[in-house]
């Protein structure tokens, strides 16, 4: 018997790596993160981002990028959450890992943070291009702003940047306002506008522009003003999160602490808002927010409590909802009041928004159409940096039986009234007829 | 090999994170407020004796006031480990080490008890880790208390026994069975080696020492070098597990070479440029994030702060960044690696250089006066020759005392990059509207680039638009900004960019808009053109709008390129989509209930008809049987038919069709059968009368 036990507990023991897998609703705990560096020395240099993590209860493994040995899956189980990728220079992942095998990881929901810097590799650009983003494409070019750059004693280039350009979305950046700039220095990005998963988190003042500052410019630079983006997001069909940015740097322990000042503004801040800036972005990245369940979804009559089959036309119907947002350590009643319901057949034909009750309940009620047919209850709650909700359920509608037509329609009486009076009159002829002598 | 190379990378790049290339600071402020956050003891005291030592030998260094609490905490656990039988070599070592900086009491008896236990580890000592510790302790023992007696007895036999340890190349293995050697191990050795000099009662073999002379430099020709001239060691064998890391190498070797340095009269003829590139590395990674490393810092640096062999000055600048318009002066600090004072010395101007140009030099040779005030030395008020740009200026030290030159060391030349800013005046700008085939101007307007414009043009795709202005630096000299970007935003949000280009002062642009017509979509209507002048050096950089033109550009021909899609703003993308509410089939129209009434009045009239007519006829009923039998089937008969007319009546108010065609089969039956007694009764009657 105690043996028994040994072979279980050693066989849990060794299967509880692979039982790992990427955010789900029923188990969104326990994350482990793979971090691929180009150098251990960014372990240290980086700190306070790494810390910020661990301290959240992230389990960071740290690799270095051509490390041999390293793998995202193994036996068709991922070994990680997600994924960093913090080594804009390598030229060639080491393992197993190669693009596809990133988009796979991504594709299967797991969450990932690309860093990539001044001269990036083609590999880390082929990654960024992957996710939607294009970075530009001459490797020594930098994001130069010659009106929004951070104060600085010893940097005269205008490469390091204080950007302030936030996406405006509580839910990615967190309640509490980031009052410092963020201090950015690397490589811009540009968005494309036919991708509409990708967001532009931190977006370059319309000064700025991408080019080499070494070198005079002949040629418009490819990336001018607003349509830099230094740090996007990706929220992927399948809820998978990413975050692009073209600076290493801006996760690093001194930029952390650096203290900033935005050239023309008076007021100095004592730090940078990059800490606070990336830390609340992680917190969405790792669906620590803005990630929702929707449970115990719920219909019936007006007045009834048990789910019918089918309904007929005309049924007054109520129609409730659970809505939960993960908070990192449990799942909080999600509060809105733009959750919107259609009965749905083809195209919508009743389409309303649930009322709330701010504790997680959402609910409506409505009048069934005089079209029958087979409808869908439908949720489909899209909203910036939530994960989308996409609730169906399809229900028969039915139109009237014979006998729930309405009986006695006074429009109709003269009829009634003949044919009764001509049975009335037969009754009456019948003894006429046959006694009447 | 790509590994290193790409460590190698990262590296650099995190060193030219920390400060702009070639530019080293001394340690400060920001270290000490790093050391605080670092080592904070969980629940009052550190995970190990090794961690209570190197957040001590930190917070001593840089002079943090250590407090009292962390002291005693320390003290307990020295005491501890002195006193217990069990604790090893390692354990003691470092409790004696974290004794040095704590300065608690240690009774005689456990001393004297330590230091039995560590000669004779010495004496069992099999690898150089064995060796390092219990000579190590013996060591700080021999520091700690003046009254004990510790020396070792056979002093060369035991360094001969480390000695066999290292390697041809200058790196040492860990132990005889070992076959990898480091640089790591090298440090450590040498460590141990002076602790053993230290410990000798009698003179050790001169042969000895000059030959470890010669492996240290043999080390340091493995000495590996960043860009900026920044050295470090570094070993090879990445995968081994006792692979430290680049820090932690150099530490341990500059550690070893520090401690041998002191106990050796002989000098090591270390040339001053390697210690300044050690210095440069350990102030090249700012303030590591990890507390090993952050020791590891502080520590060598504080090694070569005291080192015998060559102490290394730092010039820093609070500024590289001049502004002429401030008027600000070249400010040059002095100063060791920990950032304390140096002797009297000259630092002297030598050259200054155009970024980019290799041209002679711009400014004379001079001095910098000190201030006393804030010890640094000054320029005072940059060289006429210096306009607004990049340089590169190039300062010498020279140290009044020449014995200095001894122990410290400066390099011959610095080379500081300096960025010169300035107000630039923007004058004549102007725009204008030009006909195509005679150029000549058809409106012409003045730009105030410092204020607001609202210039509204129009033109259609055969005529040219010219903007011009010129740029002149504080010095009067032409100025061509990195950034001169003239954009024209079409309504639709397609925006197009142009360099404007420069012949000496004046910068001027044409955008003739018959070759631009495909470029600009064919889309006419409203631009918003705006101009953006930039450089690193404009105190000034302006993005200005300067107004609209109105473009009235030919029709689009059908293999025109549409214009690129336009980014989507996300707010608008989601929201709540708007309500749907179902139209209901309106009920169908019907009579007043009134009319219905009394439509059916009206047929109930041809009923009463029927009954006047009826009473008119006189009918009767003589013709009803008058025998029981007969009578009770008519009685029947009409009760039946009453009941078949009296379920039509059910029918309509709440029987359903099949209830109904059940009763009427049995009525059905029943009235067959007394029908058909009753007609025949009365056939029968009728016939009999008849004949009759």
């Amino acid at each position: 018997m105690g043996k028994l036990w040994l072979i279980c507990i050693a066989s849990i023991s060794i299967l509880l790596p692979f039982l790992c897998n990427a955010f789900s609703p029923e188990t969104p705990t326990d994350r482990r993160v793979l971090v691929l560096l180009d150098d251990f020395a960014i372990m240290s240099s980086h700190s306070l981002y790494f810390n910020a993590l661990k301290s959240r209860g992230f389990d960071l493994e740290f690799k270095l990028a051509d490390d041999p040995k390293i793998a995202l899956q193994r036996y068709g189980q991922y070994l990680y959450d997600a994924l960093i990728l913090f080594c804009p220079s390598v030229e060639r992942f080491g393992g197993s890992i190669d693009v596809a095998a990133i988009v796979n990881f991504v594709d299967s929901g797991h969450d990932l943070i690309v860093a990539a810097d001044v001269n990036a590799s083609d590999l880390i650009r082929e990654v960024g291009t992957e996710c939607g983003v294009d970075f530009d494409e001459d490797p020594s070019a930098m994001v130069i702003d010659h009106i929004g750059y951070a104060v600085s004693g010893t940097e005269g280039d205008h490469t390091l940047i204080a950007s302030d350009d936030f996406i405006k979305s509580d839910v990615i950046l967190g309640g509490k306002k980031i009052e410092a700039p963020i201090l950015f220095r690397g490589i811009g990005h540009a968005v494309s506008p036919a991708n509409s998963l990708v967001l532009k988190v931190l977006s370059a003042s319309p000064s700025a522009y991408s080019a080499n500052p070494k070198s005079k410019l002949s040629t418009p630079p490819p990336l001018t003003g607003s349509a830099i983006s230094l740090v996007s997001i990706v929220q992927a069909r399948n809820n998978a999160r990413l975050l692009i940015t073209g600076s290493l740097s801006m996760f690093s322990n001194r930029f952390f602490r650096s203290g900033v000042q935005k050239a023309g503004s008076q007021t100095k801040h004592e730090k940078s808002g990059n800490e606070q800036f990336l830390t609340e972005i992680s917190k969405w990245i790792f669906h620590e927010r803005g990630h929702l369940k929707a449970v115990n979804v719920k219909h019936h009559r007006v007045g009834e409590t048990d789910e019918p089959a089918l309904y007929r036309i005309n049924d007054e119907l109520e129609y409730a909802v659970e809505i939960y947002e993960w908070s990192g350590t449990s799942w909080e009643p999600y509060v809105a009041n733009d959750v919107q319901l259609q009965f749905y057949m083809m195209s919508p034909y009743v389409l309303k928004t649930l009322s709330s009750d701010k504790k997680g309940l959402y609910s409506t009620s409505f009048k069934v159409p005089d079209v029958y047919g087979v409808f869908q209850f439908k949720v489909e709650h899209q909203k910036l940096g939530y994960t989308s909700l996409s609730l169906s359920k399809q229900i028969p509608v039915r139109p009237y039986r014979h006998n729930e037509y309405e009986r006695f329609i006074p429009a109709a009486y003269p009829y009634y009234g003949a044919a009764f009076s001509m049975m009335a009159g037969f009754f009456i002829f019948s003894f006429a007829h046959l006694y009447s002598k | 090999m790509a590994r290193r190379l790409a460590g190698f990378l990262v590296l650099l790049l995190v060193v030219s994170i920390c400060e702009a290339a070639f530019l080293f600071q001394p340690i400060s402020d920001s270290h000490r407020s790093a050391a605080l956050e670092l080592f904070t003891p969980d629940h009052g005291s550190f995970k190990s004796l090794e961690e209570t030592y190197e957040a001590l030998r930190t917070f001593q260094i840089l002079g943090i006031e250590k407090k009292p609490d962390l002291t005693a905490t320390a003290c307990r656990s020295i005491s501890e480990t002195v006193g217990s039988s069990s604790s090893t070599a390692k354990d003691l070592f470092y409790a004696l080490k974290a004794n040095s900086i704590a300065e608690c009491k240690i009774d005689k008896k456990a001393s004297k008890g330590i230091i039995s236990r560590l000669n004779a580890s010495v004496s069992g000592a099999s690898s150089l880790l064995d060796f390092y510790y219990s000579v190590g302790g013996l060591v700080l023992i021999k520091d700690q208390s003046s009254e004990a007696d510790v020396h070792l007895a056979d002093a060369e036999g035991v360094f001969r026994s480390v000695k066999a340890f290292s390697q041809s190349d200058g790196r040492w293995r860990y132990s005889s069975n070992n076959p990898e050697s480091s640089a790591f191990a090298a440090g450590i050795a040498l460590e141990t080696l002076a602790g053993i000099v230290s410990l000798a009662s009698s003179e050790i073999d001169q042969s000895l020492i000059s030959t470890l002379k010669n492996d240290i430099i043999k080390l340091f020709d493995s000495i590996e070098k960043y860009d900026d001239g920044a050295l470090y060691f570094d070993d090879k064998l990445v995968d081994g597990h006792e692979y430290q890391g680049p820090l932690s190498t150099t530490s341990s070797v500059l550690r070893g070479l520090t401690a041998f340095a002191a106990v050796t009269a002989e000098n090591l003829n270390l040339p001053g440029d390697k210690m300044l590139g050690l210095a440069k590395f350990f102030l090249g990674i700012c303030v590591p994030g990890d507390a090993k490393d952050f020791f590891n810092q502080i520590d060598s640096l504080a090694c070569l702060e005291s080192n015998r062999v060559s102490i290394p000055l730092i010039l820093s600048f609070p500024s590289t960044v001049l502004s002429l318009t401030r008027k600000d002066s070249l400010k040059v600090g002095v100063s060791t690696v920990l950032g304390s004072e140096v002797p009297s010395l000259t630092v002297k101007l030598v050259g200054a250089f155009s970024s980019g140009s290799k041209d002679a030099s711009l400014v004379e040779s001079q001095e910098l006066n000190f201030d006393k005030a804030s010890g640094l030395y000054i320029l005072n008020g940059l060289p006429k020759s210096i306009d607004v740009g990049s340089y590169t200026f190039v300062f010498e030290v020279v140290l009044h005392e020449p014995e200095h030159e001894e122990v410290y060391f400066m390099g011959s030349q610095t080379k500081v990059p300096i960025s010169v800013t300035g107000l630039i005046k923007v004058e004549n700008s102007e725009i204008a509207v030009l006909d195509s085939d005679l150029g000549s101007i058809e409106s012409q307007k003045k730009l105030d680039l410092a204020g607001k414009n609202a210039i509204s043009l129009s033109a259609n795709h055969l005529q040219k638009l010219r903007l011009s202005f010129q740029l002149t630096t504080p010095h009067g000299r032409s100025f061509k900004p990195h950034q001169a970007f003239l954009k024209l935003r079409h309504e639709s949000k397609v925006e197009h960019i142009f360099v404007v280009g420069n012949s000496g002062k004046q910068f001027e642009i044409v955008l003739n808009f018959l070759g631009l017509v495909e470029k600009f979509f064919y889309l006419s209507g409203k631009y918003d053109m705006e101009l953006t002048i930039g450089d690193a050096a404009m105190e000034n950089s302006l993005l200005v709008a300067i107004g609209h033109i109105e473009l009235d550009l030919p029709e689009a021909p059908e293999k025109a390129p549409r214009p690129p899609p336009q980014p989507v703003d996300p707010y608008s993308r989601y929201g709540p989509k708007a309500e749907i509410t179902h139209i209901f089939r309106a009920p169908e129209k019907r009579p007043p209930q009134e009319l219905s009434l009394a439509f059916l009045g009206l047929t109930i009239l041809p009923l009463l008809g029927f009954l006047i007519g009826l009473l008119r006829l006189g009918v009767n009923l003589k013709n009803f049987p008058t025998k029981p039998v007969p009578a009770t089937f008519a009685v029947l008969f009409h009760v039946g038919i009453g009941a078949v007319l009296l379920l039509y009546v059910f029918f309509w108010v709440k029987l359903d069709l099949f209830q109904t065609l059940k009763l009427l089969g049995f009525l059905g039956v029943f009235l067959v059968f007394v029908g058909h007694r009753i007609l025949s009764h009365l056939a029968a009657a009728s016939a009999k009368l008849k004949s009759a």
